[in-house]
């Protein structure tokens, strides 16, 4: 009877289904659309950024002080290297100091790298834009950032002067040239990393063989909250830390996006549910005289209640499936094609750290927690009208 | 004789604060098992009001009204929907039935009230519409069937739940004289044949032809309760 029901004005109900179909796709879309984005900036984090691990001196990243380096770093990297969980351990030596031109100057962070190991792990090569990798025949290269190329208006092959201490707290400074200019997702570190050759910055820091940081790809991501607390264990000297405690602000983007996500999905409901109060009023306004007349042949007020309960609900569920399947489809669409937010700005979303080609993800595990929502927004759209139909007296009702 | 309904010095008012109009107005009123009675008066004469009381759709001001010995005043809300439902059968002016349910679906709609179940109510179902002579149109939507049939159907579903008696507000008001004829021709054969208690609320001189107890209603008050015995009941009563 209730499903009778819903089809006595089948536009006013195909219209109310097509809003729920149409508010859910939204919702889905934006779950998904944050559900790549977020997506892509982890990946970045991990693959391009930080790695899944990194292990410093327990105090290097308190002042990062050069003679803060790992104790047993090369024994250290050996022992990583062969075991199975990892897929990649590079070393790197670090100085925070000032780069200087004859225009300008700016606070930089100086990475002292193995170039082909380095290559692997941030992908420093596929991010150049212009000028060559390091040569092995040049000495005193550098690759900055395109972003600090801007500020300081640096060209491939200009010079540079690059000046910090040293393990003895002594003031040392060489000059560079630029031999590339890369640019990530990232802007801002664009802007304070750049890259020398690990042997150049460890002779100026003098530290010999030994390095800052360990830098660990795992084979999967599961492994790294495990593994993390297992090398803790073997290396007590050491600090080991994953991607969340390097990368706080990306981890916090992660978690408050699914909330924000579902904020603005309750939002869409809640206006939607206006709109199935408004149907279902209507529906009761029309029927006022049948219901009475229900009432008076003996139908309790619990069994009407349960059929304005039972309208509303299939009018909410009967849009249910084709806002889902209809999300799941367009998403899956863009999930191999990717969709591309450069229109909105490259830099704008490079500023953030994030891709402008997103790829959405269909978010399997909330669909539940949408099913949810959608219950509760049929439920919460049915009170107001199921009340109105239980306050009716079957004479007056009987009488309109 | 079997006493069915018991109405006492039974009263409504309406404006009680400001000028109290009496719609029912001290009303007695004693119908036995079997009567075929019609209750007539000017439009306003209180037909309705009475006829909704004795009902439980309506709760007089004043009186009691005891059905089958049971005092309907005194029941809650909750205990008088339970009551109508197996006490009292209703035929109403405009038809009523439920527009999405086909003429076989409105009739059993009671019985699943009432919780019979499925078998007893195609039983019940197809004895009804029998008596009905609507048999072919069991699974007809009332949309489709003409007036005089669409009454019909609200006769059976009147009678599905095997009430006490059956009220019935105008059933012919909005029937052609050969609907009319027919509906009372199948009221009266069910009173005669299954002793069923038939009260109607009419202006309609067919039904008041018919009747045999006619009560006379004018500004709430009851002016004339006259029982007539027509030809055919006094040869029934000869004959047994």
């Amino acid at each position: 009877m209730a499903w009778r029901n819903i089809w006595r004005n089948k536009t006013r109900s195909i219209v109310i289904m097509l809003s729920i179909a149409i508010g859910l796709f939204s919702g889905i879309a934006i779950l998904a659309l944050y559900a790549g984005m977020m997506n892509s900036r982890v990946r970045t984090v991990i693959d391009v950024e930080v790695g899944h691990l990194q292990i410093h001196h327990p105090e290097f990243k308190k002042d990062y002080k050069p003679e803060y380096t790992i104790h047993d770093g090369l024994k250290m990297l050996k022992s990583l290297t062969s075991m199975p969980e990892v897929k990649l351990a590079v070393p790197r030596s670090i100085a925070t100091g000032m780069l200087s031109t004859p225009g300008g100057s700016s606070g930089v962070q100086i990475n002292g790298i193995i170039p082909a190991q380095e290559y692997l792990v941030s992908k420093l090569r596929d991010k150049i834009i212009a000028g060559n990798i390091f040569s092995p025949a040049k000495r005193n290269q550098i690759i900055i950032g395109k972003k600090l190329a801007d500020k300081l208006k640096l060209n491939i092959g200009s010079k540079l002067v690059l000046t910090f201490t040293d393990s003895s707290d002594e003031i040392v400074s060489g000059a560079f040239r630029v031999s590339a200019i890369y640019q990530s997702n990232n802007a801002p570190l664009d802007e304070v990393n750049v890259y020398i050759t690990m042997k150049e910055i460890n002779s100026m820091l003098k530290i010999g063989d030994e390095f800052h940081e360990i830098v660990l790809i795992l084979k999967q991501d599961d492994y790294m909250d495990t593994f993390q607390s297992r090398l803790s264990k073997r290396f007590i000297n050491s600090k080991i830390e994953t991607w969340r405690e390097i990368s706080p602000e990306t981890n916090l983007l992660v978690k408050t996006t699914d909330q924000y996500s579902y904020i603005i999905m309750v939002i869409v409901m809640l206006a939607l549910a206006f709109g199935i109060i408004n149907t279902m009023l209507m529906a009761i306004l029309e029927r006022t005289k049948e219901i009475g007349m229900m009432l008076a042949l003996g139908t309790n007020r619990i069994r009407i209640f349960f059929l304005v309960l039972l309208e509303t609900f299939m009018l909410t569920f009967v849009g249910t499936p084709v806002g889902i399947l209809s999300s799941w489809a367009i998403i899956s669409y863009f999930n191999k094609k990717g969709l591309d937010l450069s229109g909105m700005g490259n830099e704008m979303m490079n500023s953030f750290g994030f891709d402008s080609m997103i790829y959405p993800e269909f978010p399997v595990d909330k669909i539940l927690n949408v099913f949810l929502i959608v219950f509760l927004t049929a439920l919460f759209s049915c009170l107001f009208p199921a009340l109105k139909a239980l306050s009716l007296q079957p004479v007056e009702a009987l009488r309109r | 004789m079997d006493t069915v309904i018991d109405a006492h010095n039974v009263s409504k008012v309406y404006n009680k604060d400001t000028i109290p109009v009496y719609a029912v107005n001290n009303v007695h009123l004693h119908l036995e098992r079997g009567e075929f009675t019609a209750l007539v008066g000017p439009s306003g004469s209180g037909k309705t009001t009475l006829l909704n009381m004795i009902g439980g759709l309506d709760k007089p001001d004043e009186g009691n009204i005891y059905i089958n010995g049971q005092d309907i005043t005194q029941l809650s809300a909750n205990a008088l929907i339970d009551f109508r439902l197996r006490n009292i059968g209703f035929v109403f002016q405009s038809f009523n039935l439920i527009p999405v349910l086909t003429a076989k679906e409105n009739v059993e709609f009671i019985m699943q009230l009432q919780k019979i179940k499925r078998k007893d109510r195609d039983a019940r179902v197809n004895q009804l519409f029998k008596q009905i002579d609507m048999e072919e149109k069991l699974n007809e939507r009332p949309s489709k069937l003409s007036g005089g049939q669409q009454q019909r159907v609200a006769v059976a579903r009147a009678l599905a739940s095997k009430p006490q008696f059956i009220l019935a507000d105008e059933p012919t008001a909005n029937l052609d004289t050969k609907s009319a004829s027919n509906l009372l021709d199948i009221m009266a054969r069910l009173n005669k044949e299954e002793n069923i208690t038939f009260l109607f609320s009419t202006h309609d001189q067919r039904v008041i032809d018919r009747a045999r107890r006619v009560i006379t209603l004018v500004d709430g008050r009851i002016v004339n309760d006259t029982s007539v015995v027509s030809t055919s009941h006094m040869e029934d009563k000869l004959h047994n």
